[in-house]
């Protein structure tokens, strides 16, 4: 598979899964850039790789956590448990997410973020998921079920006040 | 809403998110990356040589101390730049990552009035805007452009401003405290989350054709540039 082809079919799937799981545009088209500048330095192995898609994620995800560990030593960050700046929920008027649906997904704890992200976005089965993440597939089941609960009480909440 | 309505809801949320990037400053920004990886190397060569330049160095520091020495003091080492200020009284600005957050444009503010420049740091577009133009007669003209690679001819800003250049940890920019016109500062707007990348033209981002970071003269004023 040549790099140009894969970056074209792949890059905005790839895009959409580390926004859900990171919230903010400017930061995942940065950390994805970087990733495919990573898949390209090493194409060799990465286009052999069974899910390049699954890399090149997995490389965006582990970016943003280390790019958070090193603003945490160098600044003081007021949420230390987000491991992205803030959504821009509610941002500019014509900005291509739907904001309502992306703060339910921050509200989501961030591992059930990344099952969402690998999952629904990529579309990867429950064992690639499990690999990619180094958790049991169970766990990612298990996360993956909490997160549909979670979002759909959050995007539904005139159903919560319904008289039962 | 069943399960399939709901994961259908959640992929149609970001269905319009495209991607900006074209494939050619991937692989531009890779090879970059593969450049860099190769300088520890290089060094490691190089490291007997470059102790005997050190010691050189050192040697002259030590007996040319007022040349050599900050003014301040002081190499300020932050979170997404340094300021430095160099043996020719100039201010190096480095910046390392790119700037998001307004507390960074606030230490890198508060960085260069302690060096001695009075300057206003805000996001473009978030202006302070107790800040006015510095007119210089005969021209009467706001002097303010974005800075570009290559200097600023007939400005005012030529003189203040070196060209920017790229250094070996990071992206740069040098200030020339000396030159600003008695009574004005500097205002220096930055793009938010445009990626300053060591390597890369600073302060334009390979490729795009947006100034990242805008410099202008104003007038002078505690509610401005702070003195």
């Amino acid at each position: 598979l040549d790099f140009a082809e894969f970056y074209r079919r792949s890059a905005d799937e790839c895009l959409r899964a580390v926004l859900v799981s990171v919230g903010d545009l400017d930061t995942a088209q940065d950390l994805v850039d970087e990733a495919f500048a990573r898949a390209w330095g090493s194409w060799r192995t990465v286009g052999r790789h069974p899910a390049p898609v699954a890399w090149v994620v997995r490389t965006a995800l582990n970016s943003n956590i280390s790019r958070w560990r090193r603003r945490r030593r160098e600044i003081s960050v007021p949420d230390p448990g987000m491991l992205a700046d803030p959504p821009m929920v509610g941002g500019a008027a014509d900005s291509p997410i739907d904001p309502r649906i992306m703060a339910a997904l921050m509200r989501l704890p961030a591992r059930q973020r990344q099952v969402v992200a690998l999952r629904l976005i990529l579309d990867l089965d429950t064992g690639r998921t499990a690999e990619v993440l180094g958790i049991a597939p169970g766990t990612v089941m298990a996360h993956l079920g909490r997160a549909l609960g979670a979002l759909r009480e959050d995007l539904m909440p005139e159903r919560q006040q319904e008289p039962s | 809403m069943n399960d399939n309505e709901l994961i259908t809801t959640v992929r149609q949320s970001v269905a319009d998110v495209h991607t900006i990037t074209p494939v050619g400053q991937i692989m531009s920004r890779g090879r970059a990356a593969r450049a860099r990886r190769r300088i520890p190397v290089l060094t490691g060569a190089l490291g007997v040589a470059a102790a005997t330049v050190l010691a050189v160095t050192t040697l002259l520091t030590a007996s040319h101390p007022a040349a050599s020495h900050p003014a301040s003091g002081h190499d300020a080492r932050l979170a997404a730049f340094a300021v430095t200020r160099q043996a020719d009284g100039s201010i190096q600005v480095s910046m390392f990552h790119q700037l998001r957050d307004a507390a960074e444009l606030q230490q890198l503010q508060g960085t260069l009035r302690a060096d001695g420049i009075p300057a206003s740091v805000t996001f473009i577009g978030q202006q302070n805007p107790a800040c006015q133009a510095y007119r210089m007669p005969p021209s009467d003209q706001p002097i303010s452009r974005s800075v570009r690679q290559g200097g600023f001819p007939n400005s005012p800003l030529s003189g203040v401003l070196g060209s920017p250049f790229q250094n070996p940890v990071g992206d740069a920019m040098v200030i020339h405290p000396a030159a600003l016109p008695r009574g004005s500062g500097l205002q220096i707007a930055v793009m938010r989350g445009i990626p300053a990348r060591p390597g890369g033209p600073w302060p334009y981002p390979k490729g795009s054709g947006h100034a990242v970071v805008s410099v202008g003269l104003v007038n002078a004023s505690p509610q401005c540039t702070g003195s």
